[in-house]
């Protein structure tokens, strides 16, 4: 069980780091972004680039991946996000349009990279005991799980220390208030797609470290993240945290009951659950319409 | 290559019914369906599991199948149509996924090897295998034909204009005492049943399922034939979809084997990649498609 636990620790904090950008892209922007998995595969491929040609250890290639990741998400919102808002796109427009994006983000990285599932060049770990406890880890998933809630602190102090976090918490909260407020919008969303795709990245660097890399890998993770958000109710970066390491540990400690394929429906059916009671999430606004 | 042409023609066809499904779902109502492959894969399985299972007679167990898609989607949609719209997006598609899932891990679907042996609706004329190709083909169409009028007569029915009022304005349709959640849930149900009968049509002619034939990435060609060729117009989806298999099968007749030092894998990725940037093109300067009409459109929501 504290096994299971300590496994449902590990996934839920990639999956709480990769929610972020998602649910605060969802929030500000209004946009379910489908192409936000594929941000997470994108991370691990760059890592594994940097991998195999520098002969880099995929820790450090974290610095670049995170930068690579924060850049896409700058590219696609300044030659697609930014225009559709422009021209009026409408929810619909730009949810077609994250799915086209997902396609073509993918099926590039399957051109470049080829579709068979592939691995770190890295020196395999063994799972060792933690402290007294009945439970064995590899060192990298220790490390997995304080980066991530590193990460998730540095998010943390952002939020609530600067000029850029405080804005950012009131576009979440409510899009029309802070823009009559003078919420520099244009600039906040900047940092929006660097913060989330920049995460997002990482993590399906991370990801990839307990698992082999495959151009569906974030793909998988879109579900359990969508779970999350609700899950910790959506207009809230700290509900998608929260959601992700709920919708984890709930997936992982699912394995002692039912077969471990099923994992991913575990956490869409905590979704269900979660939209039938209290569908307004654990820190979440009002969504019943 | 006549043989090449009617496969291409029945493929065509049965895309086509199984579009028009997610037409009168989003085009008409307005509904998010990212999971329409899941009442696809119910439609195929679901027949051929009573049939090769429990021994049905192929119309019974099709009828069966039906009602089964039509069941599930109506599951689906209670929880999620209380929500807001964007919540049956991630709800379907989520749903797609399981279904999926499913077929791929339990013995009794075949796992990933899929299954066969449920025969097709002419056996008991001894057909040669060209005829029986054809034979389908004509069975096709035909759906396809009493599919498209169906629907053209119900979209021009009071019911049709409800269904075009909640796509507009759910409230004012509201507010005018039409429950539209019923509305909803009807339109959303009959949709699935449609891709259902565009299931058993695949299911007879490919004469075998897998899983691999029911991928996310089938949902997603149908909102491009859908989008392509005009959402909310029924003639123009079908345009849409004759039009996305006419690229498809050319680009893969060139191409599919390689071309210019890159491999037909490569090439593939590719021709999926520029599905998806058509896609974003299409929403960013044309979402009403080719035949649509922008002023009757949801996609300004």
């Amino acid at each position: 069980m504290l096994q299971y636990l300590a496994n449902g620790l590990v996934v839920g904090s990639i999956i709480a780091l990769a929610a972020i950008g998602l649910s605060l892209v969802y929030a500000i922007l209004n946009l379910i972004n489908f192409s936000h998995g594929d941000f997470l595969t994108f991370g691990a491929y760059m890592a594994l680039l940097f991998n195999l040609a520098w002969s880099l250890h995929p820790w450090q290639t974290l610095p670049l991946v995170f930068i690579l990741g924060a850049a896409l998400g700058l590219a696609l919102e300044v030659l697609v996000w930014r225009r559709m808002r422009r021209l009026r796109a409408g929810v619909v427009s730009r949810i077609v349009a994250s799915i086209g994006l997902a396609l073509a983000l993918r099926n590039l990285l399957v051109f470049a990279f080829g579709a068979e599932p592939q691995a770190y060049r890295a020196p395999v770990q063994m799972a060792v005991p933690l402290g007294s406890l009945p439970v064995k880890v590899t060192p990298d998933q220790i490390w997995i799980f304080f980066v991530s809630l590193l990460a998730v602190l540095g998010f943390h102090l952002l939020l609530r220390h600067t000029g850029i976090g405080r804005s950012m918490r009131a576009l979440a909260d409510n899009v029309e208030l802070a823009w009559v407020s003078g919420v520099p919008v244009d600039k906040v969303i900047l940092w929006v797609w660097i913060l989330g795709g920049g995460f997002a990245a990482i993590a399906g660097a991370m990801y990839a470290m307990t698992r082999p890399i495959h151009p569906e890998l974030g793909w998988f993770l879109l579900l359990p993240m969508f779970a999350a958000i609700i899950v910790g109710g959506t207009g809230n970066p700290y509900g998608a945290i929260l959601g992700g390491f709920l919708i984890g540990i709930v997936q992982e400690v699912s394995v002692l009951f039912i077969p471990s394929e099923y994992k991913i429906a575990v956490g869409f059916l905590a979704m269900i659950i979660a939209l039938l009671v209290f569908p307004r999430g654990l820190l979440g606004r009002e969504v019943l319409r | 290559m006549i043989g090449y042409f009617i496969g291409f023609l029945t493929n065509v066809a049965i895309f086509a019914i199984f579009v028009l499904g997610l037409n009168l779902q989003f085009g008409f109502t307005g509904l998010l369906n990212f999971g329409h492959v899941a009442f696809l894969a119910l439609g195929a399985y679901t027949m051929a599991l009573l049939v090769t299972e429990l021994g049905w007679s192929l119309a019974a167990a099709s009828l069966a199948a039906l009602l089964v898609t039509g069941l599930a989607s109506l599951l689906i949609a209670l929880p999620a149509l209380r929500l807001r719209d964007e919540y049956l997006a991630m709800v379907t598609i989520g749903f797609s996924e399981i279904v999926r899932m499913i077929l791929n891990n339990e013995s009794w679907t075949g796992g990933p090897r899929g299954m066969g042996g449920y025969g097709d609706p002419f056996a008991a004329l001894s057909l040669t295998p060209d005829q029986l190709r054809l034979a389908i083909l004509i069975l096709s169409l035909a759906v396809l034909v009493l599919t498209y009028l169906f629907l053209e007569y119900a979209v021009r029915s009071p019911w049709g204009r409800v269904l075009k009022a909640i796509r507009e304005d759910e409230e004012a349709a509201r507010s005018l005492g039409k429950d539209t959640r019923r509305y909803k849930l009807q339109s959303l149900v009959i949709g699935a049943v449609i891709a259902g009968v565009a299931g058993i049509l695949l299911a007879f002619f490919f004469r075998y399922i897998n899983p691999r034939m029911f991928l996310p990435l089938q949902t997603f060609a149908a909102w491009t034939m859908m989008v392509v060729g005009g959402t909310g117009r029924n003639a123009g989806v079908i345009l849409g979809t004759v039009l996305y298999f006419a690229v498809y099968s050319l680009t893969q007749m060139w191409t599919g084997t390689g071309i210019a030092g890159l491999s037909g894998a490569q090439v593939g990725a590719l021709r999926v990649a520029a599905i998806g940037l058509l896609l974003v093109l299409m929403m960013m300067f044309r979402p009403q498609g080719l035949l649509g009409r922008k002023e009757e459109l949801t996609l300004e929501r």
